[in-house]
């Protein structure tokens, strides 16, 4: 379990780093949390490795007024941490919880994450659940990619080999919205095997707005749009959720694998979705609750 | 105790023990928890290379060929072997005197063919392990794949696919157990309950994976090999037939060992090759195992398929037990415990400590194209203990008794040991009532019962569950650990010495890898020869060190190491009262030992260890040259059968009904190692066990795929416990008395694994219980309960 030989450049800056992917076999190197197991098990073989860690500014959270900027090499630990999240969006700190263990989120990146795409991911789901827009940046500049675009297939995004993920944009919802988060996996830090993140707002007692996302159920995130468009309109309530519940599990076409089987998936949405979108109501200023 | 230069006669006699029974704190955790230690993988020698290893990909196949040419050709490589560049070298075959008991040959580097995944082919030696991997990544295998039955069931039928042809069969051994009249109780019984229950493949999981370092000596035409091994006296004495050459030039050293738990209990081809191969080159040769290699090539556990039955009459009586085993002992069987260990042990010990007068357990061992199983902590009585604590469960049930009093009803009484059971196991006395009555205590049982109600009625899933197990311990000479091996594991050498310098050393042949021996064995010693546990050394896993001894397994080490330290050190002690009783001018009787000192009793004339020893080696005109005596003793200690321990666990457990998670809410242990050494040690060795317990009953299961392909491969995917998924637990100890038994001391080493299977499974199957639900496939993952709440709740299930 010891990786292929490898050139590593360490880049000090985007342009840098850039130049240094224009060759047939180099990758980025964040976090190193994902890659380089895979590395150990000789699984990637990259004959060269960017290292972006030393790439200034990358690490900031910073606020936009209507959105939040989060750089790509901000850690796991450190957005769960950041009051501008915790005020935004406090379903980021409730997700990162979830994800793998306290070394781990001290160096597991954001933008790592998003790149790496595994479907049952924490980061990927908060990104669809939250509207966010990927900031890319490559050879002839930056370009921002929804999350439904930027997730292809599980492990697989719309990056182009020389691109590097940079930033993720998130949308500051309205006031009064109510978030929450939840998944079942085998053990504390664990990847999913089904997770949920909710997000409500409540106008005179009925959904003004609903969103869902699942992860561990399909190619990347999935928005149970169907779901969505069901409750909106309907009195916020947890029988309205219950009575919607069905959509959600609607298109979805999980995989079997060693963890659970789909039709334990398919249940698992049932139940975190109840979940998550109760928690989230109960959550909503104004909510009937 | 007030401070003072030593100890005046006042209070002496009434502060001992002195160091047994208290909690002194580890005396090596300085050095690991500071990184001081030394494992095998620290050793780094002078021209050391490394070696890598290729496997089989195949679970079943013919080589064809191996083509190793640009392996070769990699700068930094300096050699790469298979089975025909040492054509002298012997297979491994384990024997046994047991009847019906096929021994099977395993080359250190597979000859002809391959029969498992992870089988080493061929090792590539290089300058360092980078350089080693890249080599075999440049080694190609022709391969001419053979049909593979990975199922032991399908493996035993007629026309499958055989792995060791020369056997003409994959039924390695087969045996069967009876007592009294089995088939006609069972019949008249007026109730039974009965079941299919099955334990899957475990592997345990060191946090240390294996690593073997041999160094050659050319000069003495001899080797040291290094190794991560619980039985370094094992291996001593298995390289000496391998290699040819006496036990005077091979050493076996286990140095600071992270780790074993059965896994590093047995011989292995690597350990094997790292030695030829440093033979062959002339210098020191290191292989360390990674997490996959780990995986797929230390023995594994368990993995036995049971169908049993139970009957018992309308008052609760048990009258008659059957059980049918298969095990799943995959390709080879291992050196030197034999394929026969783990299976045979679950039918040995299926009665429990239970009186049922008629029994009857069978059991086979199948070859499958799987890495072999070997001994993993309680052997065999986790699977025997789930069984028969599921099925007293269930006839609890079936009557409406509670199954804490089924228990108490039909456990071995006080007054009843010693019982032979009906695979003719002995129970000594031990507390098994007790036990269960403590662990009742602790737990609060009524209560809990009450809260249980309370639950259920507000729609929750909460269940309690009951294990109570005896197994035996530090076996004697007169039982073998593994049936018919033809080993002496049941006796015991210590040697203890006082130096010219007054300190205090004491060998042994045991080998601890998270015993803490060196704390509780310098307990016993100290508290023998009247010195502080801190000043004692110990020595153990060296096979230079002594003669003869095999090393730490089988919950042995306590009860036999510390019985030959208190014979020693009382021999000792009398030798050091002989002598000072010459230097004090006082009758032998009359000398007392304490902290260091030799006094005469009720006065402060006395003089320490170090004036001791001085007098004795180095002022030769300090005692008549008759009164010297070599500070120096030697002592066997054999416990004959063995003794036997127990344990009650008691888990309480909550199943979120939609996510079907399991959370253990409470966890109960009381248990009876006779005499407590050290209740610190007692409690880790009890928490550990039963976290891996929680592994077996909830998370760890080695899965293969039809092909005999390993697909839990890696940490991610065989899932053992993390400090989250295990609970706190209450740890009560009945301390059992063991008369002629020097230190009254019962192994414990093994009993939290064992018991917490059971028990888990039990307190999941209370709380299904509303819905019928029957807990026998272990682990039950929240897959498995999924599947069986959905065929009792059908789609949708709860939320
Ligand atoms: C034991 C364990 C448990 C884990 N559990 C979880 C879990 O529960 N949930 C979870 O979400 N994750 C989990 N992870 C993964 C962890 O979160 C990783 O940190 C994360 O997936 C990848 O981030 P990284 O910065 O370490 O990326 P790296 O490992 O450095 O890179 C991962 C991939 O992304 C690419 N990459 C990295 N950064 C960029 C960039 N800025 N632009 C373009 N490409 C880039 C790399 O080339 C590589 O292909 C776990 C990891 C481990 C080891």
């Amino acid at each position: 379990m010891k990786p292929a030989a490898f050139e590593y450049v360490r880049a000090a800056s985007l342009a840098e780093a850039l130049a240094a992917l224009d060759h047939d076999d180099a990758k980025v190197i964040a976090g190193g949390q994902s890659l380089v197991p895979m590395m150990n098990f000789r699984l990637a073989q990259p004959a060269r490795l960017v290292d972006i860690n030393a790439i200034p500014d990358l690490n900031r959270i910073e606020d936009a007024g209507t959105h939040v900027v989060i750089g790509a090499l901000v850690r796991h630990a450190q957005a769960m941490c950041s009051d501008l999240l915790a005020a935004r969006f406090p379903v980021v700190a409730e997700a990162m919880a979830h994800v793998a263990h306290l070394a781990i989120r001290n160096r597991g990146s954001i933008g790592g994450s998003l790149a790496h795409a595994d479907p049952s991911a924490e980061w990927p789901l908060v990104v669809a659940l939250l509207d966010g827009e990927i900031v890319v940046a490559g050879p002839d500049g930056e370009r921002t990619a929804a999350a439904e675009d930027f997730f292809v297939a599980p492990l697989v995004t719309d990056l182009a080999e020389d691109e590097i993920v940079v930033a993720v944009r998130l949308p500051v919802p309205p006031a009064g919205c109510g978030m929450a988060f939840d998944e079942m996996s085998r053990r504390a830090g664990d990847f999913a095997i089904v997770s949920a993140g909710a997000l409500v707002r409540v106008e005179d007692g009925v959904f003004a707005q609903v969103r869902l996302a699942l992860g561990g159920v399909g190619d990347g995130p999935v928005r149970a749009r169907a779901f969505e468009d069901a409750l909106v309109g309907k009195p916020a309530t947890p029988q309205a959720i219950a009575g919607c519940l069905d959509f959600a599990v609607e298109d979805l076409e999980p995989e079997s694998d060693l963890h659970a089987s789909a039709e334990y998936r398919l249940h698992l949405v049932g139940v975190l979705s109840g979940r998550v979108l109760e928690r989230a109501l109960a959550r909503a200023s104004g909510s009937a609750s | 105790m007030t401070e003072r230069a030593f100890p005046s006669a006042s209070g002496l006699a009434e502060t001992r023990p002195k160091y047994v029974g208290k909690p002194v704190q580890r005396l090596e955790d300085p050095r690991l928890l500071t990184g001081a230690g030394r494992y095998a993988a620290d050793i780094r020698l002078d021209r050391m290379v490394h070696a890598a290893f290729a496997r089989s990909d195949q679970a079943h196949a013919r080589i064809v060929s191996i083509d190793t040419d640009a392996a070769r050709e990699l700068p930094g490589v300096i050699g790469v072997f298979m089975a025909q560049d040492f054509p002298d070298l012997p297979a491994i075959i384990a024997p046994s005197r047991m009847r019906d008991y096929r021994a099977t040959a395993c080359a250190p580097l597979a000859r002809d063919k391959v029969r498992y995944v992870g089988e080493p082919l061929a090792v590539v030696v290089a300058t360092d392990r980078y350089i080693a991997e890249d080599a075999l990544a440049l080694i190609a295998v022709e391969w001419e794949p053979l049909d593979v039955a990975a199922d032991p069931e399908t493996a035993l039928a007629g026309d499958a696919p055989l792995l060791h042809e020369e056997l003409g069969t994959n039924l390695l051994f087969e045996r069967v157990f009876e007592t009294g009249e089995p088939d006609a109780a069972m019949r008249d019984a007026p109730l039974r309950v009965s079941g299919r229950f099955r334990m899957h493949r475990k592997s345990p999981l060191a946090m240390e994976p294996r690593c073997y370092v041999a160094e050659p000596d050319r000069a003495r035409d001899a080797l040291t090999l290094y190794g991560s091994t619980q039985v370094p006296g094992i291996i001593r004495d298995a390289l000496t037939g391998l290699l040819g050459l006496p036990g005077s030039r091979i050493r076996v050293v286990a140095p600071d060992v992270g780790g074993g738990f059965g896994g590093k209990g047995s011989l292995y081809p690597e350990e094997i090759m790292v030695c030829v191969l440093a033979r062959r080159l002339g210098r020191p040769v290191k292989w360390t195992s990674d997490r996959l290699e780990d995986l797929t090539s230390t023995s594994q556990g368990f993995d036995e398929i049971i169908d049993a039955e139970l009957g018992f009459d309308t008052d609760g009586n048990l009258l008659a037990l059957t059980g049918t085993v298969v095990g799943d002992v995959g390709a080879y069987s291992i050196y030197p415990w034999t394929a026969a260990l783990e299976p045979v042990q679950v039918v040995s010990f299926l009665p429990g400590p239970y009186r049922i007068p008629h029994y009857r357990g069978a059991v086979r061992g199948v070859a499958t194209p799987k890495p072999p199983t070997g001994p993993y902590r309680g052997v065999g009585r986790p699977a025997a203990v789930f069984v028969i604590e599921r099925l007293i469960d269930m006839a609890a049930a079936k009557l409406g008794i509670d199954p804490a009093d089924m228990r108490r009803a039909n456990l071995v009484r006080a007054g009843e040991f010693p019982h032979r059971i009906g695979s003719g196991l002995v129970w000594d006395r031990s507390g098994f009532i007790e036990c269960l009555d403590a662990a009742c205590e602790t737990v609060g049982y009524n209560e809990l019962r009450t809260t249980q109600a309370e639950a259920r009625a507000a729609g929750r899933w909460f269940g309690i569950g009951i294990a109570s197990y005896a197994e035996l311990t530090g076996i004697g000479s007169r039982i073998s650990v593994a049936p018919g091996m033809p080993i002496n594991t049941g006796t015991e050498t210590a040697s203890v010495r006082i130096d010219s310098t007054g300190a205090v050393t004491a060998v042994f042949a045991v080998a601890s890898h998270g015993q803490s021996l060196e704390t509780t064995l310098a307990q016993i010693v100290a508290e023998e020869l009247g010195v502080r546990p801190q000043d004692v050394r110990i020595v153990h896993g060296d096979s230079a060190a002594t003669s003869h001894g095999t090393g730490t397994y089988a919950s042995r080490s306590a009860v036999l190491g510390g019985g030959a330290a208190i014979l020693t050190a009382r021999t000792l002690r009398d030798k050091v009262k002989r002598v000072a009783s010459h230097l004090l001018e006082a009758g032998v009787e009359d000398i007392e030992t304490g902290d260091g000192h030799v006094f005469v009793r009720g006065t402060d004339h006395g003089v320490s260890f170090a004036e001791l020893a001085h007098a004795v080696y180095s002022d030769m005109k300090a005692l008549p040259a008759d009164k010297r005596e070599i500070l120096e003793a030697m002592e066997t200690f054999d416990p004959v059968t063995g003794t036997t321990a127990s344990a009650t666990h008691i888990a309480a457990v909550e199943i979120d009904p939609g996510t079907l998670s399991v959370r253990i809410h409470r966890y109960v242990v009381a248990e009876d190692c006779g005499r407590l050494i050290n209740p610190l040690v007692v409690d880790g060795q009890v928490h550990g066990g039963v976290a891996q317990g929680i592994g077996a009953a909830l998370l760890e299961e080695l899965r293969f795929d039809e092909a005999g392909q390993l697909l839990t491969a890696s940490l991610a995917d065989y899932t053992v416990p993390s400090a989250v998924e295990v609970p706190s637990m209450e740890v009560t100890h009945v301390e059992t008395e063991l008369p002629g038994n020097p230190g009254g001391f019962r192994g414990m080493g093994e009993g939290g694994a064992i018991g917490a299977p059971a028990a888990i499974a039990n307190a999941i199957s209370d709380a299904l219980a509303p819905l019928g639900i029957e807990v026998s496939e272990l682990p039950v993952t929240p897959e498995r309960l999924f599947r069986l709440v959905q065929a009792v709740l059908g789609k949708g299930g709860r939320t």
